[in-house]
């Protein structure tokens, strides 16, 4: 007896150490890549915030056979013979490619900030204020509105900033450290980037600035990043300081200019009192018999953001030419279907739906689509081996036309306040969470469509898969219980629709 | 497993010739064990806050467990159990979240009496016991406070002390380690003091700690017992504000509970137990409050 409980032992102990050793990532995997182009012109391109790449004054810099380059370089070299191996690492982990890297910062922290205040003891609902971002309830709450405005500005501050440092890297050309002196190691692929001004410090500087507005008890944090990746850039044999200080510059100055339009955007506006929040209902409800309501308890008094409907869009001049038809009446023959459809599939959670429900639910706690959209790009990204240019360029088209998607979407659903169906069909139960918001249209599919006709734009011989993807995302909502059968088409719909401004926008940058 | 609010309690067994108590079967006997358990929370603690949720009012969950212990050896036991568990909230409340029931997780164990002698006025036996279980279905662990239980393997070490004065007073310590492994979500992203993203989850093992103190009555066909556990998550996330426990959470408690066991003399081999349970103070973790009652029966597998 004693040797097989010897056996049992030693079964348990390796099922013990085979399953102790998973690898979970915490970042896209990747190392520094050769880029699929080098884009020399690349400092042509329209910007977003400015008008052209030269539009930034940045300084000639010195000649590499002068005294302060010279001594410049000397430092870098002596510092990069001399890194330990966390700074190694550190350099390696930033990779040539920083611009996803500090997305997926943006996503961290939209994921660490997406929780929805609860109510108070008395029952009252507290909203988080910038103005004391401590609260409780902390500033922001990253909900899936917030979160597509942290990825547009960041996005487009970031594309912005690189078109200008673009524009310079080829007009001074000054060699990288690793070029000029052999003996200096170079942490990356070696390509023909010339180094004035950094562009690393440009996406180091803009992120930074960005998100320290949208989150600010993350100012430390932030900060921190910020310091690893200059510190990266300088051991990793591509810059000497000088090249770091010019893009920081650039960095600074296209943050500024984002966040002067974030100011003045309308989002501060968005998140209304009881009295308008009423009034937009009932507006609603003369308009067509029906409103929304929330049905949590303590019910909440607002709704999420009723106002980012008229928020300034990126590509969009007006957003009721994106505004969808009228949905079914309560009661009428659409309707009675879709309540059909609905109970079915509450009744029969099949492990494929309930697959879908989760896999693209997003919800409290996580990403948001906004974020999961944002990794679905940078895989393609590092994948197509694209430059930090053209992954700014990307990701600043993508979320430009989710923001604007979002602010179509909160339009129609504050215009129409359709009601969930947890509040028309008595006793239906749900396998998703309901938002604080009305249902029509639905947010995940006018999102999830917007991106996917942005990446299908970029990375065409992956379009099929994109919409297959965003037509899934829509019926998720539907299989969760939480939204109606139109919601999530006619969403769909709108979310392509909308993108089409962007796209159209893009084919126009001057590249490709 | 027991489990609530992604706030695993490690399943009592009813300590009836469960992997943690003391007794052994004869040789070649075999015991069923029949349990319905019943339990409800409507308050939990939210890292180390306990608060109320009305979007999920009160949580009640109901798992029916077969079990069979079976005597390899007057010294070594074997056992299998298989619970199925029901949950939901009791409306109204706030969230209007389905349910879940199903098959929750298979088990298979050994318990192996290592020592016995008598010591002072009565007797000291020492065992060791493995329990390893495993999903027996595709729940979804992470669905919490409704999922059906962790969905990760598991692996329960228990060392267990036994001591039992000649008159029928006992006390008994087990100190046990649960690995847990990684449980797979649905979706590719979540955050856990930082981003993840992969489906899997690290699922926080645990210190387990249970003292007992009992008595048997009415020439041992009766015993009567209080017992206090605790359990201590090596690591593991706290609950997010206002937010849905997930797997990856650290859940601590300490629980009290009442314990009773009658064999009949009447009807050869039949037994009935009946238990009570409440968490008095956790982490992450649910103030659950429980009942179960159980029937056993044991007759050999040998003709006589």
């Amino acid at each position: 007896m004693k040797k097989h409980l010897q056996k049992y032992i030693i079964l348990a102990v390796s099922i013990y150490v085979a399953s102790c050793s998973m690898d979970l990532p915490t970042q896209l995997e990747f190392e520094s890549y050769e880029f699929a182009s080098i884009d020399e012109n690349g400092g042509e391109l329209n910007p977003i915030l400015i008008s052209k790449g030269s539009e930034i004054t940045v300084s000639e810099p010195n000649d590499i056979t002068s005294a302060e380059y010279l001594e410049e370089l000397s430092e870098v070299k002596n510092r990069i013979a001399n890194k330990s191996d966390q700074e190694k690492r550190n350099t390696r982990q930033w990779t040539n490619n920083p611009v996803v890297r500090w997305n997926e910062i943006a996503l961290e922290l939209i994921a660490k900030y997406n929780l929805i205040p609860g109510p108070n003891p008395d029952g009252t609902y507290t909203l988080p204020t910038p103005s004391n971002p401590q609260g409780p309830p902390s500033f922001p709450f990253a909900h899936p509105p917030y979160a597509s405005r942290v990825l547009a500005y960041l996005s487009v501050s970031q594309y912005d900033g690189l078109i200008v440092a673009w524009h310079y890297k080829f007009f001074y050309n000054r060699p990288a450290p690793y070029e000029i002196d052999s003996d200096i190691e170079h942490a990356y692929v070696a390509q023909p980037i010339p180094s004035y001004p950094s562009s690393g410090a440009v996406v180091a500087r803009v992120s930074k600035e960005i998100l320290t507005t949208m989150f600010p008890l993350e100012a430390d944090y932030l900060a921190r990043m910020e310091e690893e990746h200059l510190e990266a850039l300088l051991l990793s044999g591509e810059n000497v300081p000088s090249d770091l200080e010019a893009g920081l510059d650039i960095g600074k100055e296209i943050a500024s200019i984002a966040l002067e339009r974030a100011s003045l955007d309308g989002m501060k506006d968005a998140q209304v009192n009881k009295a308008v929040s009423d009034s937009i209902a009932d507006a609603a409800f003369d308009r067509f018999g029906w409103k929304w309501i929330n049905l949590e308890s303590p019910s909440r008094p607002v709704g999420l953001t009723p106002l980012f409907g008229k928020v300034k869009m990126w590509n969009v001049a007006d957003v009721k030419d994106t505004r969808p038809p009228v949905p079914p009446t309560p009661g009428s023959d659409l309707y009675e279907e879709d309540v059909e459809i609905l109970k079915n599939y509450a009744a029969n959670v099949t492990p494929e739906r309930r697959r879908i429900a989760n896999f693209w639910q997003d919800g409290l706690g996580t990403y948001t689509p906004l974020g999961h959209w944002n990794d679905f790009a940078n895989r393609y990204i590092v994948e197509f081996r694209l430059n930090p240019l053209r992954t700014a360029r990307v990701l600043a088209y993508l979320n430009m036309a989710m923001m604007d998607a979002g602010i179509s979407c909160w339009d129609a659903k504050y215009y129409y306040h359709y009601p969930r169906p947890i509040q028309l069909i008595e006793g239906f139960e749900t396998i998703a969470g309901t938002p604080n918001f009305p249902a029509y249209t639905s947010g995940h599919s006018v999102f999830s469509a917007a991106g996917a006709e942005v990446l299908a734009h970029f990375f065409p011989s992956l379009a099929t898969q994109f919409r297959g993807w965003a037509e899934e995302a829509a019926i998720s909502r539907v299989y969760g219980g939480i939204h109606w059968t139109f919601d999530a088409t006619v969403g769909t719909t709108q979310g392509v629709n909308v993108a089409q401004y962007s796209i159209d926008r893009a084919k126009t940058d001057g590249i490709d | 497993m027991a489990c609530t609010l992604g706030l695993c309690v490690p399943f009592i067994y009813s300590q009836a010739q469960s992997p943690i108590d003391e007794l052994l079967m004869p040789k070649n006997e075999i015991c069923f064990l029949l349990n319905y358990e019943y339990g409800q929370f409507d308050q939990y603690w939210e890292g180390d806050f306990l608060r109320e949720n009305q979007t999920i009012a009160t949580v009640q969950r109901r798992t029916a467990m077969v079990m069979a212990a079976y005597g390899i050896s007057d010294r070594l036991d074997a056992y299998l159990g298989l619970p199925y568990v029901s949950t939901n909230s009791t409306i109204p409340n706030g969230g209007k979240f389905a349910g879940a029931s199903g098959i929750q997780d298979v088990s298979v164990g050994l318990k192996y009496k290592a020592y016995e002698s008598t010591l002072g006025k009565g007797r000291l036996s020492l065992f060791g016991s493995l329990l390893f279980s495993t999903p027996a279905s595709n729940y979804l662990s992470d669905y919490q406070p409704y999922s059906l239980g962790l969905g990760s393997p598991q692996l329960a070490w228990r060392a267990t002390g036994h001591y039992e004065f000649d008159q029928g007073f006992y006390s008994r310590l087990v100190i046990g380690y649960i690995w847990r492994g990684y449980t797979e979500a649905e979706r590719e992203y979540y955050y856990n003091d930082g981003s993840f993203f992969t489906p899997w989850m690290d699922v926080p093992s645990s210190w387990n700690i249970d003292l007992t103190v009992g008595k048997w009555f009415l020439e041992r066909s009766l015993r009567f017992e209080i017992s206090y556990s605790n359990q201590n998550a090596t690591s593991g996330d706290d609950i997010r504000a206002y937010n849905a426990p997930q797997p990856t959470n650290q859940v601590d408690f300490s629980r009290l509970g009442a314990f009773a066991q009658y064999y009949f003399s009447q009807v050869k081999g039949l037994g009935v137990l009946a238990s009570i349970n409440q968490v008095v103070s956790g982490r992450n973790a649910p103030k659950m409050t429980s009942f179960g009652v159980g029937i056993t029966y044991q007759f050999s597998l040998k003709a006589k």
